[in-house]
């Protein structure tokens, strides 16, 4: 097997890849920046939601997670204008999809979050008079978002890989961009062992970012006795 | 004589179990006043139902003057505004103290000021500062809850209500959670507010406590206030024999008086 790696014409296009890499951040950055939020909504909506509220919830939430998200990609690309006569690019029924998609995960992430919170902080905070939204703002979520944190770093990967389908739209993320330089060159292994070492290199140093932060909320009191 | 508290006809059912049943009281301004029972007889739903933590099924409550909820048709019905500006007039004590583990302690007593109160920095630190004087921890104003021992965490607790300043405090069981030998100083700390006039509604199990600080003792059973009087005549010279076969119970071994010299 004397297969012989030459990476100098893949190296030749990597500012391809580096833009590649830059639209995938900004599909994975922007789903982040709607889906965490809504993600929230989701979940309180779902937990203190009316019947009529949190039904419909629950049911788009289990939508989104259990349909395959290629297909949502396509569905949004191509029924939006159909259904709704409103064209979107690619890029935009990329951050539209994976917003919603991984809104539905971390909802689910909220949630878990929440209910483990020991119902005597409800109780101390309803004591010294705060509602629901306050006690929620002030005492649960604080504590409940600090144990959330690997479950976010999962989810957050999780999602920027998931991203690698926005190439099938024509989008063109990292993935997208090694495909195509894949095949001008016909150094396929050379140009995805690349892509996947770029991967690697930004998904790692997030998660030791986030481990940083993990130990720095941990060095903050936990639980109290009792 | 000023009456803060009054409980008319309170009863409490959950689903087909009733816990309390046709409860009344009246508290005046400074009194103490502590409240035993068996487990199960509804002293501590008794209490719960004074802030609202449970809401009564019947009844009224009426602090300082003012009932609670709106009437109409036999029943009463409560706002979720009402309950929550009451409750902040309440103050209330846990068995497991529930201190937020994410603030210090100075936060844990300044939140219900800055959150609820929405009393100016200078204040919530004022008061903050005050009441953890007086439970002795101002010298752990900064430590987190998980650094303190739990007969600290619970005067803590303790210094959290008080900064509210509340018109009435609650005690459910603030001891039953503690390692013996740190029941003294929270019941030291009780007694010193029970002394310097703070109206206080006490659950609790240690009988010598409440022999020594109450002003009147509730005995309940089966939701019912069985009998009550001054700590005196329900602790030491019980009517019932539902009150003498507790405070058997609670007396089969006893130490003669330990010589601690």
């Amino acid at each position: 097997m004397g297969y012989e790696w030459d990476f100098g014409v893949v190296l030749r296009d990597f500012d391809l890849l580096l833009w590649g890499l830059v639209n995938t951040l900004k599909v994975t950055g922007l789903s982040l920046l709607f889906g965490v939020p809504l993600g929230l909504f989701l979940a309180l909506w779902r937990l203190y939601g009316g019947r009529l509220i949190r039904v419909p919830v629950g049911v788009l939430i289990e939508f989104l997670r259990t349909t395959p998200p290629i297909a949502q990609l396509f569905w949004f690309f191509f029924a939006m204008p159909i259904l709704l006569g409103i064209e979107i690019d690619p890029f935009q029924a990329s951050v539209l999809t994976f917003s919603l998609q991984s809104s539905a995960f971390f909802a689910e992430v909220f949630r878990g979050g929440i209910v483990s919170i020991d119902n005597g902080q409800w109780e101390a905070a309803k004591a010294i008079g705060m509602d629901r939204n306050a006690s929620l703002r002030r005492i649960i979520l604080p504590q409940a978002v600090k144990r959330m944190v690997p479950a976010f770093l999962e989810r957050a990967i999780e999602l920027m890989k998931t991203t690698t389908l926005v190439g099938t739209i024509s989008y063109a993320d990292l993935l997208y961009e090694a495909n195509n330089i894949a095949q001008s060159t016909y150094r396929s292994l050379e140009v995805f062992s690349l892509a996947a070492g770029m991967y690697f290199v930004v998904i790692f140093a997030c998660s030791m970012g986030v481990r940083r932060l993990e130990r720095h909320l941990g060095r903050t009191g936990e639980t109290t006795t009792g | 004589m000023v009456e803060i508290l009054k409980i008319e006809g309170l009863n409490k059912s959950f689903g087909d179990l009733t816990v309390l049943d046709g409860i009344d009281l009246s508290v005046n301004k400074g009194e103490t006043i502590v409240v035993i029972g068996a487990s199960g007889s509804g002293k501590s739903t008794m209490l719960r139902c004074v802030n609202f933590m449970e809401i009564p099924s019947g009844g009224r409550i009426t602090l300082n003057g003012s009932a609670i909820g709106t009437a109409s048709n036999g029943s009463v019905t409560y706002s979720e505004k009402e309950l929550t500006g009451l409750r902040a007039r309440v103050g209330m004590v846990f068995q497991h103290f529930n201190l937020f583990p994410h603030m210090t302690v100075k936060q844990n007593v300044m939140e219900g000021p800055k959150t609820v109160l929405k009393c100016s920095a200078v204040e919530c630190s004022r008061r903050a500062d005050k009441y953890l004087e007086k439970v002795g921890l101002g010298w752990k104003a900064d430590s987190f809850p998980s650094q303190l021992s739990g007969g600290q965490q619970q005067r803590v607790a303790i210094a959290r209500a008080l900064a509210m300043e509340p018109e009435i405090m609650l005690f459910d069981e603030a001891t039953s959670a503690l390692d013996p030998e740190l029941v003294g100083e929270v019941l030291l700390t009780m007694k010193e507010l029970a002394d310097e006039g703070m109206t206080m509604l006490i659950v609790t199990h240690e009988l010598g406590f409440a022999y020594t600080v109450a002003d009147r003792v509730l005995f309940l059973a089966n939701g019912k206030i069985l009998e009550q009087g001054d700590p005196e005549s329900v602790l030491i010279n019980p009517q019932q024999d539902a009150t003498k076969n507790f405070l058997r119970g609670h007396g089969s071994f006893r130490l003669p008086e330990p010589n601690l010299d």
